[in-house]
Protein backbone atom coordinates (compact mmCIF):
# COMPACT_ATOMS: atom_id res chain seq x y z
CA UNK A 1 0.00 0.00 0.00
CA UNK A 2 1.44 3.61 -0.70
CA UNK A 3 2.23 5.65 2.21
CA UNK A 4 1.95 9.32 2.16
CA UNK A 5 2.41 12.28 4.71
CA UNK A 6 -0.18 14.40 6.45
CA UNK A 7 -0.10 17.78 7.89
CA UNK A 8 -1.26 17.59 11.45
CA UNK A 9 -2.19 20.28 13.85
CA UNK A 10 1.27 21.28 15.26
CA UNK A 11 2.42 21.16 11.50
CA UNK A 12 -0.43 24.02 11.09
CA UNK A 13 0.77 25.59 13.97
CA UNK A 14 4.15 26.07 12.95
CA UNK A 15 3.70 27.36 9.61
CA UNK A 16 1.19 29.63 10.97
CA UNK A 17 3.14 31.16 13.70
CA UNK A 18 5.88 31.47 11.25
CA UNK A 19 3.69 33.44 8.48
CA UNK A 20 2.36 35.86 11.04
CA UNK A 21 5.67 36.57 12.44
CA UNK A 22 6.93 37.04 8.89
CA UNK A 23 4.03 39.73 8.73
CA UNK A 24 4.36 40.97 12.14
CA UNK A 25 8.17 41.97 11.16
CA UNK A 26 6.29 43.99 8.12
CA UNK A 27 3.59 45.47 10.14
CA UNK A 28 1.36 43.92 7.47
CA UNK A 29 -1.90 42.42 8.80
CA UNK A 30 -2.97 39.32 6.95
CA UNK A 31 -5.15 36.23 7.32
CA UNK A 32 -3.25 33.53 6.54
CA UNK A 33 -5.17 29.84 5.44
CA UNK A 34 -4.17 26.46 6.03
CA UNK A 35 -5.54 23.54 3.87
CA UNK A 36 -4.86 20.00 3.37
CA UNK A 37 -4.51 18.13 0.28
CA UNK A 38 -8.21 17.73 -0.29
CA UNK A 39 -8.89 21.09 -0.25
CA UNK A 40 -10.34 21.36 3.09
CA UNK A 41 -9.18 23.63 5.81
CA UNK A 42 -7.01 22.72 8.31
CA UNK A 43 -6.17 26.14 10.45
CA UNK A 44 -6.97 29.62 9.87
CA UNK A 45 -5.64 32.95 11.33
CA UNK A 46 -6.99 36.44 10.44
CA UNK A 47 -4.83 38.73 12.43
CA UNK A 48 -6.51 42.04 14.27
CA UNK A 49 -6.92 44.79 11.19
CA UNK A 50 -7.35 41.86 8.15
CA UNK A 51 -10.73 42.06 7.00
CA UNK A 52 -13.11 39.27 6.62
CA UNK A 53 -12.51 39.19 2.85
CA UNK A 54 -9.03 38.32 3.45
CA UNK A 55 -9.87 35.11 5.37
CA UNK A 56 -12.18 34.36 2.10
CA UNK A 57 -9.72 35.28 -0.57
CA UNK A 58 -6.84 33.48 1.73
CA UNK A 59 -8.72 30.49 1.80
CA UNK A 60 -9.77 30.60 -1.91
CA UNK A 61 -5.61 31.04 -2.32
CA UNK A 62 -4.97 27.98 -0.38
CA UNK A 63 -7.61 25.94 -1.95
CA UNK A 64 -5.99 26.73 -5.50
CA UNK A 65 -2.42 25.78 -4.27
CA UNK A 66 -3.66 22.50 -2.36
CA UNK A 67 -6.04 20.78 -5.17
CA UNK A 68 -3.78 21.95 -7.88
CA UNK A 69 -0.21 21.27 -7.02
CA UNK A 70 0.75 24.53 -8.31
CA UNK A 71 1.05 28.21 -7.12
CA UNK A 72 -1.51 30.79 -7.42
CA UNK A 73 1.12 33.17 -9.09
CA UNK A 74 1.28 30.18 -11.80
CA UNK A 75 -1.67 30.33 -12.44
CA UNK A 76 -1.55 34.34 -12.76
CA UNK A 77 0.62 34.02 -15.12
CA UNK A 78 -1.16 31.22 -17.43
CA UNK A 79 -3.98 33.25 -17.27
CA UNK A 80 -2.38 36.44 -18.38
CA UNK A 81 -1.33 34.23 -21.31
CA UNK A 82 -4.54 32.46 -21.99
CA UNK A 83 -7.77 34.32 -20.28
CA UNK A 84 -9.53 31.17 -20.74
CA UNK A 85 -8.20 30.11 -18.12
CA UNK A 86 -10.44 32.27 -16.01
CA UNK A 87 -13.46 29.16 -16.66
CA UNK A 88 -11.34 26.90 -14.64
CA UNK A 89 -13.94 25.33 -11.82
CA UNK A 90 -12.09 26.29 -8.24
CA UNK A 91 -9.64 28.16 -9.23
CA UNK A 92 -8.24 31.53 -8.28
CA UNK A 93 -5.38 32.81 -10.36
CA UNK A 94 -3.56 35.97 -7.74
CA UNK A 95 -0.77 35.17 -6.20
CA UNK A 96 -0.14 34.53 -2.45
CA UNK A 97 -1.53 30.44 -2.57
CA UNK A 98 1.29 28.47 -1.94
CA UNK A 99 1.51 24.30 -2.33
CA UNK A 100 3.27 22.74 0.66
CA UNK A 101 5.48 19.97 -0.99
CA UNK A 102 6.89 17.03 1.21
CA UNK A 103 9.39 14.47 -0.07
CA UNK A 104 7.86 15.36 -3.84
CA UNK A 105 4.26 15.17 -2.44
CA UNK A 106 1.48 18.08 -2.00
CA UNK A 107 -0.10 17.38 1.25
CA UNK A 108 -1.26 20.67 1.01
CA UNK A 109 -1.55 24.59 0.70
CA UNK A 110 -1.08 28.18 2.15
CA UNK A 111 -3.00 31.02 1.28
CA UNK A 112 -2.40 34.27 2.12
CA UNK A 113 -4.35 37.94 1.37
CA UNK A 114 -3.78 41.01 3.11
CA UNK A 115 -1.15 42.87 0.73
CA UNK A 116 0.26 43.15 -2.36
CA UNK A 117 -0.19 39.48 -4.23
CA UNK A 118 3.87 39.33 -4.30
CA UNK A 119 3.92 40.52 -0.47
CA UNK A 120 1.54 37.29 0.56
CA UNK A 121 3.47 35.20 -1.28
CA UNK A 122 6.74 36.07 0.55
CA UNK A 123 4.86 35.28 3.89
CA UNK A 124 3.24 31.91 2.37
CA UNK A 125 6.83 30.30 1.62
CA UNK A 126 8.14 32.22 5.00
CA UNK A 127 5.25 29.81 7.02
CA UNK A 128 6.24 26.30 4.73
CA UNK A 129 10.08 27.35 5.33
CA UNK A 130 8.85 26.39 9.59
CA UNK A 131 8.08 23.09 8.51
CA UNK A 132 11.99 22.64 7.61
CA UNK B 1 -21.06 38.71 37.33
CA UNK B 2 -21.73 40.58 34.53
CA UNK B 3 -22.08 37.07 32.48
CA UNK B 4 -23.68 35.99 34.67
CA UNK B 5 -26.66 38.69 34.69
CA UNK B 6 -26.75 38.09 30.82
CA UNK B 7 -27.44 34.56 31.15
CA UNK B 8 -30.28 34.84 33.72
CA UNK B 9 -31.11 37.65 31.13
CA UNK B 10 -31.49 35.10 27.95
CA UNK B 11 -32.94 32.65 29.88
CA UNK B 12 -35.68 34.94 30.78
CA UNK B 13 -36.02 35.93 27.44
CA UNK B 14 -36.06 32.37 25.85
CA UNK B 15 -38.82 31.94 28.56
CA UNK B 16 -41.17 34.94 28.08
CA UNK B 17 -43.34 33.56 25.45
CA UNK B 18 -44.12 31.03 28.09
CA UNK B 19 -44.50 33.36 30.78
CA UNK B 20 -46.93 35.29 28.97
CA UNK B 21 -49.47 32.23 29.08
CA UNK B 22 -51.78 32.88 25.92
CA UNK B 23 -56.08 32.15 26.59
CA UNK B 24 -56.45 28.53 26.10
CA UNK B 25 -57.26 27.97 21.93
CA UNK B 26 -54.80 31.16 21.37
CA UNK B 27 -51.66 30.32 18.95
CA UNK B 28 -48.52 31.08 21.91
CA UNK B 29 -46.52 32.52 18.36
CA UNK B 30 -49.62 35.58 18.68
CA UNK B 31 -48.33 36.66 21.88
CA UNK B 32 -46.50 40.16 21.60
CA UNK B 33 -43.34 40.66 24.42
CA UNK B 34 -42.92 44.04 25.45
CA UNK B 35 -39.28 43.83 25.24
CA UNK B 36 -36.92 42.89 22.67
CA UNK B 37 -35.47 38.76 23.15
CA UNK B 38 -31.86 38.17 23.21
CA UNK B 39 -30.89 42.59 22.90
CA UNK B 40 -27.09 42.08 23.52
CA UNK B 41 -25.40 44.90 21.71
CA UNK B 42 -22.98 43.76 19.14
CA UNK B 43 -19.03 45.30 20.46
CA UNK B 44 -15.73 45.40 19.65
CA UNK B 45 -14.15 41.90 17.55
CA UNK B 46 -12.58 39.47 19.49
CA UNK B 47 -8.62 39.84 18.76
CA UNK B 48 -6.64 36.96 16.95
CA UNK B 49 -4.63 36.49 20.27
CA UNK B 50 -7.91 35.38 22.55
CA UNK B 51 -9.34 33.81 19.25
CA UNK B 52 -6.60 31.70 19.41
CA UNK B 53 -6.72 30.91 23.19
CA UNK B 54 -9.77 29.69 22.54
CA UNK B 55 -8.93 27.32 20.43
CA UNK B 56 -6.03 26.18 22.95
CA UNK B 57 -8.29 25.19 25.17
CA UNK B 58 -11.13 23.46 22.90
CA UNK B 59 -8.26 21.27 21.39
CA UNK B 60 -6.30 20.92 25.29
CA UNK B 61 -10.50 19.94 26.41
CA UNK B 62 -10.48 17.26 22.85
CA UNK B 63 -7.07 16.06 23.66
CA UNK B 64 -7.87 15.15 27.00
CA UNK B 65 -11.18 13.31 26.76
CA UNK B 66 -9.54 11.10 23.73
CA UNK B 67 -12.10 13.66 21.13
CA UNK B 68 -11.22 15.03 17.40
CA UNK B 69 -12.85 18.14 17.12
CA UNK B 70 -12.78 21.11 14.46
CA UNK B 71 -13.19 24.54 16.25
CA UNK B 72 -13.89 28.05 14.71
CA UNK B 73 -14.16 31.41 16.17
CA UNK B 74 -15.26 34.25 14.61
CA UNK B 75 -15.89 38.23 15.60
CA UNK B 76 -19.20 40.04 16.51
CA UNK B 77 -19.40 40.79 12.94
CA UNK B 78 -19.67 37.01 12.38
CA UNK B 79 -16.87 36.66 10.23
CA UNK B 80 -14.02 33.95 10.70
CA UNK B 81 -11.22 34.82 12.84
CA UNK B 82 -9.41 31.74 13.66
CA UNK B 83 -10.01 27.93 12.52
CA UNK B 84 -8.57 24.10 13.77
CA UNK B 85 -9.21 20.95 12.61
CA UNK B 86 -7.74 18.75 15.27
CA UNK B 87 -5.66 15.56 13.98
CA UNK B 88 -8.59 12.78 12.21
CA UNK B 89 -11.33 15.14 13.17
CA UNK B 90 -14.23 14.50 10.46
CA UNK B 91 -14.32 16.53 7.19
CA UNK B 92 -18.38 17.42 7.74
CA UNK B 93 -17.84 19.19 10.92
CA UNK B 94 -15.45 22.04 9.09
CA UNK B 95 -18.26 23.67 7.92
CA UNK B 96 -20.48 23.35 10.93
CA UNK B 97 -17.98 24.13 13.44
CA UNK B 98 -18.01 27.83 11.78
CA UNK B 99 -21.80 27.97 10.78
CA UNK B 100 -22.56 27.02 14.84
CA UNK B 101 -20.19 30.34 15.69
CA UNK B 102 -21.72 32.60 12.71
CA UNK B 103 -25.24 31.64 13.77
CA UNK B 104 -24.74 32.10 17.35
CA UNK B 105 -23.32 35.85 16.86
CA UNK B 106 -25.90 36.32 14.06
CA UNK B 107 -28.83 35.65 16.47
CA UNK B 108 -26.73 36.57 19.77
CA UNK B 109 -27.50 33.44 21.02
CA UNK B 110 -26.77 29.98 21.70
CA UNK B 111 -27.29 27.48 19.20
CA UNK B 112 -28.42 25.15 21.72
CA UNK B 113 -31.76 27.70 22.16
CA UNK B 114 -32.68 26.67 18.10
CA UNK B 115 -31.95 22.97 19.01
CA UNK B 116 -34.00 23.00 21.51
CA UNK B 117 -36.75 25.20 20.12
CA UNK B 118 -37.26 22.51 17.36
CA UNK B 119 -37.05 19.34 19.28
CA UNK B 120 -38.93 20.22 23.00
CA UNK B 121 -40.33 23.47 21.83
CA UNK B 122 -42.08 22.09 18.85
CA UNK B 123 -40.69 25.84 16.83
CA UNK B 124 -40.11 24.13 13.43
CA UNK B 125 -40.63 27.61 11.95
CA UNK B 126 -37.24 28.17 13.14
CA UNK B 127 -35.84 25.71 10.62
CA UNK B 128 -36.80 28.53 7.54
CA UNK B 129 -34.96 31.33 9.26
CA UNK B 130 -32.03 31.63 7.24
CA UNK B 131 -28.76 30.72 7.88
CA UNK B 132 -29.69 28.68 11.45
CA UNK B 133 -27.82 25.43 12.58
CA UNK B 134 -30.28 23.74 15.05
CA UNK B 135 -27.65 21.67 17.12
CA UNK B 136 -25.33 22.92 20.02
CA UNK B 137 -22.04 23.97 20.35
CA UNK B 138 -22.02 27.63 19.50
CA UNK B 139 -21.64 29.85 21.91
CA UNK B 140 -20.88 33.89 22.12
CA UNK B 141 -18.19 35.39 23.68
CA UNK B 142 -19.14 38.32 26.00
CA UNK B 143 -17.30 41.27 27.11
CA UNK B 144 -18.73 43.57 29.41
CA UNK B 145 -22.54 42.63 28.18
CA UNK B 146 -21.24 42.87 24.70
CA UNK B 147 -20.68 40.56 21.96
CA UNK B 148 -17.18 40.21 21.32
CA UNK B 149 -17.75 37.20 19.28
CA UNK B 150 -18.65 33.56 19.17
CA UNK B 151 -16.70 29.82 18.93
CA UNK B 152 -18.51 27.29 17.56
CA UNK B 153 -17.57 23.25 17.83
CA UNK B 154 -18.03 20.10 15.64
CA UNK B 155 -17.08 16.44 15.38
CA UNK B 156 -18.53 14.59 18.02
CA UNK B 157 -22.28 14.27 19.04
CA UNK B 158 -23.88 17.67 20.33
CA UNK B 159 -23.54 17.17 23.91
CA UNK B 160 -19.22 16.47 22.79
CA UNK B 161 -19.10 19.02 21.00
CA UNK B 162 -20.90 21.95 23.90
CA UNK B 163 -18.42 20.47 26.41
CA UNK B 164 -15.53 21.38 24.44
CA UNK B 165 -17.11 24.92 23.10
CA UNK B 166 -17.70 25.77 26.78
CA UNK B 167 -14.23 24.88 27.42
CA UNK B 168 -13.57 27.65 24.98
CA UNK B 169 -15.59 30.15 26.22
CA UNK B 170 -14.35 29.57 30.12
CA UNK B 171 -10.44 30.31 28.93
CA UNK B 172 -11.02 33.69 27.07
CA UNK B 173 -13.99 35.09 29.32
CA UNK B 174 -12.78 38.09 31.37
CA UNK B 175 -13.74 38.48 34.73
Amino acid sequence: MKQRPMLTLEDCKKISAAAEAEARRNNWNVCIAILDDGGHLLHLARMDGATPANARIATEKGRTAAETRRSTANWQERVAKRTELLRMPGVTPVQGGLPIVVDGTCVGGVGISGVQSHEDEQIAAAGIKALG
Amino acid sequence: MKRIAVTVALAACALSAAAQQPPAGQNPRDVVPDKMPFDVPYGAPVSLDRAQAAINAAVAESKKRGWKMNVAVVDSGANLVAFARMDGAQLGSIAIAEHKARAAAKFRRETKLFESGIQEGNLHYLLTLDDVIASRGGILIIDNGQIAGAVGCSGGTGSQDEVVCKAAIEAVTKR
